[in-house]
């Protein structure tokens, strides 16, 4: 990791350029998804009709809930390129205290995090990923497949129905709400609050949008993967 | 020195938030005002007293009085005298024959004969039992002769369609708007979206059951149709089983077997979360305040 100064105030890097542009196409496709989905469905309010007919009508409404869906899609397929990219041509390791799959630690953190919360010892030391944002990335990863298919079944009821009963797609209908209403709640509220709402970063956590991360916030958020970097840090000047 | 470029971050949020707030209010505003325009009144119901401003703009605005009630004189009917005391309590009745609307509407009205309302009236009427909602309609009870407007959009004549079947069947109205049909129709006017008699039919109005039937119905929007596409269930609603065939009633009940099972785990996940980020936050406030002390 490359150690850069900026403002007299020592900043490492945290996020790659590609998934920052991710993160950005992530935040704009979920925010029209959840706007155009939740009018769609809550149509009967004169608000929601008002929202509607300035974005053009129901017909407009669907079509860019498609069109956004579509984007972040592929948004979702470029990141899975992006790890064949990785462990294929970069030949580098997927697994390892420094990915995001779900490991015993995590489960041991949320332990300790919640004994933390009660006074009844120490924060836990995460990783480069906390067990939230690792839950974060695969909450997201996982439930866009489903919400994709369940949409795919209401965009699409003709094929489907030739595959499945036809009470599916009122069944998809049911998980694709309440799945949109799960995500908009989990995001808006839980998202926002662990990344903005702690008091030492409050009111914006701005790392995953410029890439980089303080010194400070670094050695306290992340402290298992500030050791390691160090102990790299010192072989590398020992040699 | 870190208080103060804090500061400088706040006023320039406080900045935005009068023009923010401004933008809000006129946003709420004009969404109150567009939710006031859209409860739009039905058309009243004819009765002996015609308005004649109305009827004049209506469809049947330039037929003389004679030429549906027949000439008053000529069969020793009289007209309630305008200078008796109770003429206004004149109880309003309408014992006109909708039979002289097929001289005009001739199709419409062999449809209608051809129809499930027909037949039900004929039997209600022999047997002298109505159904819970009065007898089965004729002509006069969906359609207002005096006061129906002409060369009206699609949109406009299905929400007041919906209201009209609506006042009978009050159920499949509900479950209607609750679905992906009736919102964008209805509620948002998108009129390639099928309305109430889109799928049962213009005034021959039958009910859904029969699973061909069915097919041909949804054939008219969706060409591909296969016969478990008739399947999918339009009116979600336990509320009237009978009135759906077995496959629907049967898949009806994993429908709400699968919604109870999903909401159930959005409230658990988020229940948990929710107090995990609040205790969190707490602590972490609770830290930093005893670190200044």
């Amino acid at each position: 990791m490359m150690k850069t100064n900026q403002n007299s105030k020592e900043t490492y890097q945290r996020f790659h350029v590609l998934h920052r542009i991710l993160h950005i196409v992530i935040i704009f496709n979920f925010t029209l998804l959840a706007i155009t989905g939740f009018l769609l469905h809550f149509s009967g309010f004169g608000w929601a009709r008002f929202l509607v007919s300035i974005m053009g009508g129901a017909a407009a409404a669907g079509w860019l809930h498609r069109f956004c869906a579509i984007f972040l899609y592929c948004g979702i397929l470029v990141h899975l390129s992006w790890l064949f990219y990785y462990k294929f041509a970069l030949k580098k390791k997927l697994s390892g205290p420094d990915s995001m799959l779900p490991k015993k630690k995590d489960i041991k953190d949320l332990y300790q995090n919640l004994r933390y919360v009660f006074n009844k010892g120490t924060p836990p030391l995460f990783d480069r990923f906390s067990y939230l944002q690792k839950f974060d990335y695969w909450s997201e990863l996982l439930g866009m497949q489903s919400m994709g298919i369940t949409g795919l079944m209401m965009w699409f009821p003709e094929f489907f129905t030739r595959i499945f009963p036809g009470y599916f797609i009122n069944i998809a209908g049911y998980f694709h709400f309440y799945e949109a209403v799960l995500a908009v709640m989990y995001i808006g509220v839980v998202h926002m609050s662990d990344t903005h709402l702690h008091p030492d970063i409050f009111p914006m956590e701005k790392s995953i949008f410029t890439g980089k991360i303080e010194k400070e916030r670094f050695m306290e958020d992340h402290p298992g993967e500030w050791e390691r970097q160090q102990m790299i840090r010192t072989n590398q000047t020992d040699q | 020195m870190q208080t103060g470029t804090n500061r400088k971050k706040i006023k320039f949020k406080t900045g935005w938030i009068g023009p923010l707030l401004t933008a809000g209010c006129v946003l709420l505003a004009m969404t109150w005002f567009s939710n006031a325009l859209a409860r739009t009144g039905t058309a009243p119901l004819s009765t002996w007293f015609v308005q004649m401003d109305q009827y004049a703009g209506a469809a049947h605005g330039t037929l003389k009085c004679e030429e549906c009630h027949g000439p008053m004189t000529g069969n020793s009917k009289s007209h309630p005298d305008p200078e008796a005391v109770d003429f206004l309590k004149t109880q309003t009745k309408r014992n006109f024959d909708y039979k002289s609307c097929k001289k005009c509407h001739k199709s419409a009205h062999e449809r209608f004969q051809k129809g499930e309302h027909a037949t039900a009236a004929v039997k209600q009427r022999a047997d002298g039992k109505p159904s819970k909602t009065g007898f089965a309609p004729t002509c006069g009870d969906c359609h207002s002769a005096h006061y129906s407007k002409s060369h009206r959009t699609k949109a406009v004549i299905g929400k007041e369609m919906t209201q009209t079947c609506g006042a009978c069947h009050g159920d499949q109205k509900e479950s209607y708007l609750a679905n992906y049909h009736g919102k964008t129709a209805v509620n948002l006017g998108y009129e390639k979206a099928a309305f109430c008699t889109d799928c049962h039919g213009a005034h021959t109005t039958i009910s859904l059951k029969d699973q061909e039937v069915v097919l041909n119905a949804c054939k008219r929007c969706h060409s591909d149709a296969t016969p478990e596409f008739a399947n999918i269930i339009i009116h979600d609603s336990t509320k009237n089983p009978d009135l759906k065939n077995d496959i629907k009633r049967s898949g009806l009940k994993w429908v709400h077997i699968m919604a109870a099972l999903s909401l159930t785990f959005v409230v658990l996940v988020l229940t948990f979360f929710y107090m995990h980020t609040g205790l969190m936050i707490l602590r972490k406030l609770h830290e930093k305040l005893r670190r200044h002390k």
